[in-house]
């Protein structure tokens, strides 16, 4: 030991920033280039026109890309379902994963099969979430009309229509996240002492008051960042919403990234898409920060 | 909280376990179906009479029901196992190169402190919240000039772009609560390499294994970069391969066993998830 002491004192005297900078520049390096490289060379983009017929073509047309957006009624119809989608997911993908935590909290038989199972649907790929819902939520193949008919109905239940595919979708993606939200929380529940619950059942609070009182305040922080990650992973959501409705039935579920890839990829039109994909990725930093002016800050804070 | 288990939270769990399996239950189902069954309406609420003849027939092989009745092996038999093939070199590639980046970039922002830290923490978690179709197209000018597109490369190195970031994300709440073995090792004479290869690796292999099965999850799962570089092309994944079924619609129950056989990976590392998951700290970062 004492001889690796001298040999290696040399190299132990690299400061902090001096290790860090030689471990992580490579990363960095490759982050850079993959994610810092394709943001710019998209900015960039974004004020050109971009032509793929009859050779790679690009004019620069400054802003037009994005003066178009405005007056482009899809564009604003795209950020309104968005918003409803992503809103919705959150709230149910937050009730449950707190409704599942709590109910695995519980002592119970055969604890690591219940486990296995809730965790699963965060395993299945998002595509094949899609699948499995439009098979279970359209009316020819669908669980609902299955049920229906037990009962004696004669037509039947579809429910990926004008009216409710956003709520299917929402259903969908929340059964998709709800398990990484609940095993973070059951993670939280599992660090407060039992003898805050006997303590509570002293004081006769009714389990409502010991919900409120015991339960909810340290799990605060991570809901806070769980309702983030959900709305991050929600309004970036493609593959789940073009499997499952393909942005309709007409246009009622184009959420912007299903309107950015019909643009970009099937038009072609790669600036336009550009352009909005940046507002996309502006509303998308802007509603995680919104939610921590308005409640993160706080919850850091206690 | 040595309560006996209530008749509610009996119930409770019943109702989690039937919310989280009937999709799954759905289309297992499905994958059982006879084509007559399938084609019946209302929908059987169960196989009356259950064959495992799409999953010969995905495969390519043809399978005997009666001497008479033979279901016919999928045309799209050779794309599957092409998929299949390409989905499992792609992730295997993925989660191998994402892990030699992440454990020291990730090891280096829960132990270390240095200057630009905040600003590099936050930079990798905005890229996080990089929509993957954002990200796509300034990839697909590219790969279309460097002739890139429909090769399994260019799909390894989009597929990164969302590893690298949220498996570090993962990691450094992990590492961060490692017990402090540094000074230890240093007194021990150990550089800050061998600490690291040889103290803090060691140490947190359960984390890494954990963020090693992620990685390897949402490379297998990955579905937008495949379906625009990809798709169509000898180097198509097993999500386009499926993906090529649903919107041919030639045989339900051929897409159900497929997409049986695309979560079985995932199925089969639930179970280490489930125990291992919130090791994983995603809030500590952001605090």
């Amino acid at each position: 030991m004492a001889g690796q002491v001298t040999s290696t004192g040399r190299t132990s005297e690299l400061s902090n920033l001096q290790f860090a900078l030689l471990m992580a520049l490579p990363v960095l390096l490759f982050l850079v280039l993959v994610v810092a490289y394709p943001l710019g060379y998209a900015l960039w983009m974004s004020f050109q026109q971009i032509v793929f017929f009859g050779g790679y073509r690009t004019n620069f047309v400054g802003l037009a890309n994005y003066a178009t957006m405005l007056g482009d009624d899809k564009f604003w119809w795209s950020i309104w379902v968005t918003v409803r989608f992503t809103v919705e997911s959150v709230l149910l993908a937050m009730a449950i994963g707190l409704a599942l935590a709590l109910l695995l909290n519980r002592p119970m038989r055969r604890p690591g099969l219940i486990r296995t199972i809730i965790m699963l649907p965060w395993c299945v790929s998002l595509y094949g979430t899609g699948i499995m819902f439009s098979y279970l939520a359209t009316g020819q193949t669908g669980f609902a009309t299955a049920i229906a008919f037990f009962f004696g109905a004669d037509r039947p239940v579809s429910f990926v229509n004008r009216q409710w595919v956003i709520e299917v979708l929402a259903i969908g993606n929340a059964w998709n996240m709800a398990p990484l939200v609940a095993f973070f929380l059951l993670a939280n529940l599992k660090t407060i002492p039992t003898r805050l619950y006997d303590l509570a059942a002293i004081d006769r609070m009714s389990p409502l008051e010991t919900f409120w009182n015991v339960t909810l305040p340290p799990l605060r922080f991570t809901l806070f960042v769980f309702t983030c990650i959900t709305t991050v992973l929600s309004m970036k959501l493609f593959d789940f919403i073009f499997v499952l409705s393909g942005g309709g039935p007409g246009t009622a579920s184009a959420v912007m990234t299903y309107q950015i890839y019909k643009i970009s990829f099937r038009d072609l039109n790669l600036g336009y898409g550009a352009a909005q994909s940046f507002v996309l990725l502006f509303l998308i930093v802007g509603s995680t920060m919104t939610l921590y002016a308005l409640w993160g800050r706080r919850e850091a804070a206690r | 909280m040595q309560r006996r288990m209530t008749l509610w939270a009996w119930l409770g769990i019943a109702v989690a376990v039937v919310w989280t399996l009937l999709p799954i239950y759905w289309f297992l189902k499905m994958s059982l179906l006879t084509p007559d069954e399938i084609a019946r309406f209302p929908p059987p609420l169960v196989p009356l009479d259950p064959t495992p003849a799409a999953y010969f027939n995905i495969f390519g092989f043809d399978y005997q029901v009666t001497p008479e009745l033979v279901r016919r092996a999928s045309g799209q038999a050779g794309q599957i196992i092409n998929g299949l093939i390409n989905s499992l070199i792609v992730s295997i590639v993925v989660t191998a190169i994402t892990m030699l980046v992440v454990v020291p970039l990730a090891y280096v922002f829960a132990r270390l402190d240095f200057r630009f830290k905040q600003a590099l923490l936050i930079t990798i978690l905005l890229s996080v919240a990089l929509p993957p179709v954002s990200t796509l197209i300034p990839f697909y000018a590219l790969y279309v000039q460097l002739g890139l597109a429909g090769t399994r490369f260019g799909l390894i190195v989009v597929t990164l772009t969302i590893t690298i970031p949220f498996v570090t994300w993962m990691l450094i709440g992990y590492l961060r609560n490692l017990p402090p073995v540094e000074r230890l090792a240093r007194v021990d004479g150990y550089t800050r390499l061998e600490t690291l290869v040889f103290i803090v690796i060691p140490l947190a292999r359960s984390g890494i294994a954990v963020a090693a099965v992620i990685a390897f999850l949402f490379a297998w799962n990955e579905y937008t970069y495949a379906l625009v570089l990809v798709n169509g092309t000898p180097a198509n994944t097993l999500a386009t391969a499926l993906s090529g079924f649903l919107f041919q619609h030639p045989e339900p129950s051929h897409l159900a066993a497929a997409l049986v056989v695309s979560i079985l990976p995932p199925v089969l590392v639930a179970y280490f998830l489930q125990r291992h998951i919130a090791e994983m700290n995603l809030v500590d970062p952001i605090r």
